[in-house]
């Protein structure tokens, strides 16, 4: 099985690695008690991912609240796909907010800073999230 | 390589390869000698060429040790500046779910909570320093009729107007609050009771100066109101039971007037 599957907890995020599809889902909150323990298994899977399919991989994120080292975590995974981008691999990201947060877009900008690969920061439409 | 030693080598190789020199005593040594001085220049040589190949690589070693040096400073200062304004997210966060928490999203009033903290806090102090303090309950008059007749809207209007001007004709260290339906509670620390009476009177006629327009209508209401001074000894919640009496005293007596405990 070459799919990624960690249940989301108060304190970290749901995370699902869909290999076929080419999609990593990351969504909630993450202040995890050892985030290098969680962050660890999804560097793999993405680097993983990059070395074995040539496909395209996109990753689906609903983060809020990250604590430092969830976000130096995100940083080594965006780097890992910068590194993949400029050997010619496809690769993006599509980062979305709560409209009434708006401040979680200013984040994701932050961190797409230094990314050349498509980076979307998209508006989370309240009446999709609702159901 | 200095002019001398180009002409000493030029002239040794000459006598090397003279002829009429070869069977001279010396030629042999000279020839030995001369060998010699070139494997030590070939080989000083090769050192030199190693040693300069290493320090080429070291320096290769501490220009990437240096680069990496270099990613990891920036990453660090990213996350840190990422990090604070995390921080700082979740400090407003917090701000407006205290907000939340600790008022009545209709009229912006302080609900039950704060209103039970501060009723705690004045007894407690009045317990101590012996000073007066008085609660008042206010009531608007016939409330459902105005929900029946012109709807809820001009219901929550009509409680909104009057938190607002309630809080505007109390004191600053007043507190009022939203008790519950269309019943508000204001907190009179160092107050004796007729003059949280006074107080409570001028609340009470600015509100029933206040128009709410309906439509063509124009809308005013009147206010009861119980008033209570504690007592030492006595529970905040026997406080707001006897302030509550008073009330519903002044409701009897036909609304639009306020009525002081026992």
């Amino acid at each position: 099985m070459n799919d990624l599957s960690i249940p989301g907890s108060q304190s970290t995020p749901a995370i699902d690695g869909d290999w076929d599809r080419g999609i990593l889902l990351m969504q909630g909150d993450s202040y995890p008690e050892n985030s290098y323990q969680l962050f660890q298994q999804v560097f793999s899977w993405v680097e993983r991912f990059l070395l074995e399919s040539a496909r395209l991989l996109t990753l689906e994120l609903r983060l809020l609240y990250l604590n430092t080292s969830s976000i130096k975590a995100m940083m080594d995974i965006f780097d890992l796909l910068e590194e993949a981008y400029r050997d010619g691999k496809p690769v993006a990201v599509n980062w979305r907010y709560d409209l009434r947060n708006e401040r979680v877009a200013e984040l994701a900008e932050e961190f797409r800073e230094d990314c050349t690969f498509p980076f979307a920061i998209l508006a989370l439409d309240p009446a999709a999230s609702a159901s | 390589m200095s002019r001398d030693q180009g002409e000493l080598e030029t002239l040794i190789k000459r006598l090397l390869a003279d002829p009429d020199l070869r069977e001279h005593p010396l030629n042999f040594a000279l020839g030995q000698l001369w060998f010699q001085y070139r494997e030590l220049l070939n080989r000083m040589e090769r050192i030199t060429r190693m040693s300069d190949a290493y320090q080429s690589m070291a320096r290769q070693r501490e220009l990437s040790l240096a680069e990496r040096f270099d990613k990891q400073l920036r990453q660090l200062e990213k996350v840190a500046r990422i990090s604070d304004r995390y921080q700082h997210m979740m400090r407003e966060l917090n701000i407006a779910l205290k907000e939340a928490a600790t008022h009545d999203p209709l009229t912006a009033l302080a609900n039950r909570r704060p209103l039970i903290e501060r009723l705690k806090a004045e007894t407690e102090r009045c317990e101590r320093l012996g000073h007066g303090f008085c609660v008042a309950m206010l009531d608007i008059d016939r409330f459902k009729l105005i929900n029946d007749r012109y709807g809820h809207d001009v219901g929550d209007t009509v409680l909104i107007e009057t938190a607002r001007v309630m809080e505007a004709e109390v004191r600053d260290y007043d507190l009022c609050g939203r008790w519950g339906g269309e019943e508000f509670l204001i907190i009179l620390p160092e107050s004796v009771l007729a003059l949280a009476d006074d107080i409570v009177r001028r609340v009470r006629s600015a509100i029933d100066r206040m128009k709410v327009r309906v439509g063509d209508e124009v809308l005013s209401i009147t206010i009861s109101a119980g008033l209570a001074q504690y007592r030492g000894g006595e529970s905040y919640s026997g406080l707001l039971n006897r302030a509550d009496a008073a009330l519903l005293q002044a409701k009897r007596n036909g609304r639009d007037s306020q009525q002081l405990a026992d």
